[in-house]
């Protein structure tokens, strides 16, 4: 399979693609920006089931107390709910809400207060986390292979991490924490992926030094090796998920939408990003230091 | 032939833990209540309470008591199953499944009790404001009395009582301006000193005793509000306040001692029942050592848990079928040996989860769904390498052995990582996502028993029993062969 793509060599178009899609993302984020949750910044949330069948958007705007409707965010929550979304609100007025909701539309209503300072703590732990993620991996990866093989593997994760934000500004997904712990999981499984090119490219290298056909065409040969197996675990993982993005709620199908983006960006990273990477970086530190004692002579 | 033994003593040891799995599963309760289900997937109310202190950083020490205070408030309220966890340095999560009246219960857990008395130094009364004007009539007494010559910001503070009226509808509201400390406050309480009681003109009242030291300095107060009032020509109020509400703020005539009352005399009963058994809980089991305010509160209404719950289970069952016959198309007998292997590693890990217990969350079933891919995953990396050595035109024997030892140092360092990223979050956030990482991380170990070492003594015994895998029935066809060997020449 793919025994005529060269996969190194062909870095450029590799990258344009990326590139193509990174562009497109960041250009929404600075166009739209991106629709935050109250998880960061503080609000208040009314999920609303077992509606009368027929309800509208409007009915609900209707039902809300006044001084909430013309702020209120309504969307549809599954198959007949409603979540309704306001900005930050006192417990009083989230009462209020509630109650005028739940006896207007005669439903369930199910409220989540959040209060900024709640929301700006999640922001930093969230954040926090990620750091975290990356800065442990880079050690783990440095210590296991060695550290152009770490640095290869982060600017895979940041592809991903960064084409998934993308993504989320493109359909204008809520990002909440679950977008979040998708990120974290992304960030495990894309390294996963490309842990296993990697573990072959660390079989296969030759003991003698650094030549750049050989080391190339070794990262050739060791991707078509390993690019099958690199699909059915993507395929073996995407099933699943795709299986809660179309059957699970809302918060598991918002999981399952970052997942599934991460996941085909993280398939793609380690083929066509992360070797390619170490490819060019070990070439970087070869010429570094073949001029190095030429600089020094003259 | 030691390795037989080993795989069937491998193989023994699965069939022992899934008998254990099973007995805790379906023997040792029924069924339907084997499975801790948390809150969103049952419906209750979550709140996180956030401690602070005036004085600065709320210590450890403070936010375990602090929790435990809450812990028997929510005891008192004689629900089941009530979790109340401390989270990070200052937060207490409280859990409470299936209950109705959230607003009320919020109250009585989240509310400090932090009794105070003080000396009333000016003050506004409207005694029947209707309904829907308390706000308003509150905003219009706290400017009056912000000129009145008595409040001197930064030494002053304006609190508030809401009541029934004495007489005719609506609602009595009053402002009281009081010094910013408060003369007197519930630590000075005797223990279990507040009791429910009728007063001498047969009225429900909560009375307090103090301890000698604040029985002291209560009649020190009152004998200098006692004083003032005769400078003034007019008796001093005491204002009894509960978490910066003023209960009630009575005239003081003589020195007052040990132990006073709380008392409502707008009501023919005195104080309501419910009010004054609140009032007893809360102050018996003492005020919180810091101020709690509720940050995030979420409740989850009956039907959206029990929506929530089938939605995730229909996406798990479909994913973990679907993934099963993933991997019988790609790797045929491989396939249906690695299909055993993913069956028996959901039921042991249904089985842990109903020992430890691990309360099942949303976040938790998205956690066990990835980890089925993570399951098949490890499978499809040993298979591969199997195929391609068998390309390579080795036995298939030798093929399978060469694929579980080189397939297993990448599943190894893959699955770190992804141990290692459940680890960070399992220490870095909140309720909610530990329950996601617990399992994912739980799910990862045990999928590399299930997936590596299960599926190759399954494997093994099917060899040993004289079954030779034809490369078809791994799933590589004649034709990949030809082809590898050609490449390699």
């Amino acid at each position: 399979m793919f025994s005529k793509i060269d996969f190194v060599g062909r870095w450029k178009t590799w990258f344009a693609i990326s590139g193509a899609l990174l562009l497109i993302g960041v250009g929404f984020i600075a166009l739209r920006g991106m629709n935050l949750g109250i998880d960061f910044e503080g609000g208040a949330k009314f999920t609303i089931t077992g509606l009368d069948s027929g309800t509208t958007t409007s009915d609900v705007r209707q039902a809300l107390p006044a001084a909430e409707r013309e702020d209120a965010l309504i969307q549809t929550y599954g198959g007949d709910g409603y979540e309704v979304r306001t900005p930050v609100i006192s417990e009083a007025e989230s009462r209020e809400v509630r109650d005028s909701l739940g006896e207007e539309l005669g439903a369930e209503v199910s409220p989540t207060v959040i209060s900024p300072t709640f929301g700006g703590q999640v922001r930093s732990q969230a954040l926090q986390a990620v750091a975290a993620a990356l800065i442990v991996i880079v050690v783990f990866i440095s210590v296991r292979f060695e550290f152009a093989f770490a640095i290869s593997a982060m600017v895979a994760l940041l592809h991903d991490i960064l084409i998934t934000i993308g993504f989320y500004a493109i359909t204008g997904r809520e990002v909440n924490l679950v977008t979040v712990v998708a990120v974290l999981t992304i960030l495990g499984y894309s390294l996963y992926d490309t842990i296993i090119i990697f573990d072959r490219i660390r079989e296969n290298s030759p003991s003698a030094g650094y030549n750049k056909r050989r080391f190339d065409e070794m990262i050739n040969t060791s991707i078509r090796q390993v690019v099958r197996r690199s699909i059915y675990t993507s395929i073996s993982t995407l099933i699943p998920i795709t299986a809660l993005l179309i059957f699970g709620e809302s918060t598991l199908s918002d999981f399952a939408f970052a997942l599934l983006v991460g996941i085909l960006a993280g398939t793609y990273s380690s083929i066509f990003v992360a070797s390619p990477v170490l490819a060019l970086y070990k070439q970087w530190r070869a010429t570094a230091a073949k001029n190095k004692p030429a600089e020094q002579s003259a | 032939m030691s390795n037989r033994r080993n795989n069937i003593l491998i193989l023994g040891i699965v069939v022992v833990l899934i008998g254990i799995a099973a007995y805790l599963i379906f023997f040792r309760q029924p069924v339907s209540d084997a499975t801790r289900l948390g809150l969103d997937l049952q419906g209750g109310v979550t709140a996180t309470l956030e401690g602070s202190q005036e004085s600065g950083e709320v210590s450890r020490e403070e936010i375990e008591q602090a929790a435990n205070i809450i812990r028997q408030r929510v005891d008192q309220l004689g629900v089941t199953e009530p979790e109340v966890q401390v989270s990070g340095t200052n937060q207490v999560v409280v859990s409470i499944p299936g209950i109705t009246n959230p607003d009320e219960t919020i109250e009585v857990i989240g509310g400090t009790a932090q009794l105070s008395f003080y000396q009333v130094l000016a003050f506004e009364e409207q005694p029947n404001v209707p309904e829907d004007e308390v706000e308003e009539t509150r905003k219009d007494i706290e400017e009056n009395l912000r000129d009145d010559e008595a409040y001197k910001k930064g030494e002053t503070q304006i609190l508030f009582e809401e009541s029934p009226p004495p007489q005719g509808p609506g609602v009595y509201v009053a402002g009281y301006v009081v010094s910013d400390k408060a003369a007197l406050t519930g630590q000075e309480l005797k223990q279990n000193g507040a009791n429910v009681d009728f007063g001498q003109t047969g009225k429900r009242e909560v009375t307090l005793e103090f301890t000698r030291k604040g029985g002291s300095q209560m009649a020190d107060l009152s004998q200098k509000m006692v004083n003032d009032g005769l400078a003034n020509g007019e008796p001093s109020r005491l204002a009894i306040a509960l978490d910066d509400d003023i209960q009630s703020a009575p005239t003081v005539q003589d020195q007052l001692g040990r132990q006073i009352s709380i008392n409502n005399d707008g009501l023919p009963e005195g104080l309501p029942e419910d009010e004054a058994t609140q009032l007893e809980t809360v102050l018996n089991t003492g005020a919180l050592p810091v101020d709690m305010e509720v940050i995030s509160n979420q409740t989850i209404g009956p039907t959206l848990g029990a929506d929530s719950l089938n939605a995730g289970l229909l996406a798990a069952l479909v994913g973990f079928g679907l993934v099963l016959i993933f991997l019988v198309i790609i790797y045929r007998v491989l396939g249906l040996l690695a299909d055993l292997a993913l069956v028996i590693y959901a039921f042991l890990l249904w089985g842990i989860i109903v020992a430890i217990p691990v309360t099942m969350t949303l976040p938790g079933l998205a956690g066990i769904v990835l980890s089925i891919g993570v399951a098949a995953d490890a499978n499809v990396v040993i298979f591969e390498r199997i195929k391609e050595e068998v390309r390579r035109g080795k036995s298939p024997r030798s093929a399978v052995q060469a694929g579980f030892d080189k397939g297993f140092r990448a599943i190894l360092d893959g699955n770190i990582t992804t141990i290692i990223v459940a680890l960070i979050l399992y220490a870095l956030s909140s309720a909610q996502v530990k329950g996601f990482a617990l399992l994912l991380a739980i799910g990862v170990v045990l999928s590399m028993f299930t997936a590596v070492v299960v599926t190759r003594a399954l494997l093994g015994l099917l060899s040993g029993r004289g079954v030779q895998l034809s490369p078809g029935m791994m799933g590589v066809s004649k034709q990949s062969i030809v082809d590898q060997r050609k490449a390699a020449v």
